[in-house]
């Protein structure tokens, strides 16, 4: 039911939600979140992006994020795939798949996976640009998005 | 040496301990339940018949440390001043690690009490379970490290006979020391990826003692006590009060930036 991954090969959404379907004939809709390198941040000439995780931590972590979705709505099944090391703009970055028999719980889960990870989930991000590396800062944003499910 | 528990005519008898002084005791206790990978997915997943088994575990932890003097005959019954249990689940060895600290102020130490929870708390795990896996096993359930009182500070020497299977599969890894990680952007900036702290060089074996004790031994080291710097102990977030004990893997690092 919950399936997570952190990888540095791209990942094949395709082959993603087939394995995530497979067998199954109860599940009504699936929502796909896929991130992707920009090549503007915070300066706008990013070469490359390289990520840093921490192993063991990181897959527990998105474990427990995906537990929480779980328990929120009724799902049928969350995959997260998240890639690490160097990346060009245009790569993909993270996939987030979730099945459900309805859509708005798929959708709203979706949405929740992913404020959670980006500000739950221990990941680092680098950017490599003509005028420097540097790493890149949290968001408020992002911090803000993911209080949205605490009021709840 | 001399069992405390006999008189002098080798009758059990209950130790007077008015006379001794009263100090601050602390003891830590561990234990573990190997069971079946299924069954602690279905643990982690919250799938089992019975409901929240760690919650439940914890309370009945709790409960067993006060209620220690009632069936351990020639314990004295102790106020407590604080008992902790935390569970920590282990894939990799397939089983759930148990950990009891308990305090107070007294003039009798607190291990019974330790020991007794983790034991509960155990025997709660496999009640809670034993519905979809009989084959669990509880063992390993014994004293950490003790503080306060005539005999002053204990802590185990080292792994027995009966080791962890990280410990045997890691010979580096040291049950008294703790490791610790600076992870992307505080690891470059302290230019260390890694130090190990020797758990009897802290004042008091929690997160912000060992902020403490790194900073006296290097000054860049007062990094880490900067608002945005986040503690993990054993990949689970961690706060100041967060207690450490030998063998726990801690790690520093700046806010995440995922996804």
């Amino acid at each position: 039911m919950i399936d997570v991954r952190v990888q540095s090969p791209v990942f094949d959404v395709s082959e993603e939600q087939r394995q995530l379907l497979t067998g199954r004939h109860d599940i009504g809709a699936v929502v796909t979140f896929t991130g992707l390198v920009r090549d503007f941040n915070e300066r706008p000439d990013v070469e490359a992006l390289s990520l840093e995780h921490y192993p063991g931590m990181t897959e527990a972590a998105l474990r427990d994020i995906a537990g929480q979705a779980m328990t929120r709505w009724t799902l049928d099944g969350i995959r997260i795939v998240h890639r690490v090391g160097r990346l060009s703009p245009s790569d993909p970055i993270v996939l987030v798949m979730v099945a459900s028999a309805h859509r708005r719980a798929a959708f709203d889960a979706c949405d929740f996976l992913m404020d959670y990870l980006k500000t739950r989930a221990p990941f680092w991000k680098k950017e490599h640009t003509a005028s420097g590396t540097y790493w890149v800062s949290a968001r408020d944003s992002d911090a803000r998005d993911a209080n949205r499910w605490e009021e709840a | 040496m001399s069992l405390t528990h006999l008189n002098a005519r080798g009758e059990a008898h209950m130790v007077d301990v008015g006379d001794k002084a009263e100090t601050q005791r602390e003891a830590v206790a561990s234990g573990r339940v190997v069971m079946r990978p299924e069954t602690l997915a279905l643990l982690a997943e919250g799938g089992l018949p019975k409901g929240d088994v760690l919650a439940t575990a914890r309370i009945a932890g709790v409960q067993a440390a006060k209620r220690t003097h009632e069936l351990i005959p020639l314990c004295h019954a102790l106020l407590l001043s604080k008992v902790s249990v935390d569970f920590r689940l282990d894939e990799a060895a397939s089983c759930v690690h148990v950990e009891s600290r308990c305090r107070l102020a007294g003039r009798t130490g607190v291990e019974m009490e330790a020991l007794t929870a983790v034991s509960v708390a155990c025997l709660t795990l496999y009640d809670m379970c034993k519905a979809v896996d009989k084959d669990m096993v509880v063992e390993g359930v014994r004293l950490e490290h003790k503080t306060g009182g005539k005999s002053g500070e204990w802590h185990r020497a080292s792994e027995d006979v009966s080791a962890t299977r990280d410990a045997s599969e890691n010979p580096s890894v040291d049950s008294a020391a703790i490791r610790v990680k600076f992870l992307a952007e505080l690891r470059e900036g302290l230019d260390i990826e890694e130090v190990t702290v020797p758990i009897a060089s802290l004042t008091s074996p929690d997160v912000a003692s060992l902020k403490t004790a790194l900073e006296a031994q290097d000054p860049r080291f007062a990094a880490l006590s900067a608002a945005r710097i986040l503690c993990a102990v054993n990949h689970a977030m961690a706060h100041e009060e967060t207690s450490l004990s030998g063998g726990d893997e801690v790690a520093f690092f700046p806010p995440v930036t995922g996804g």
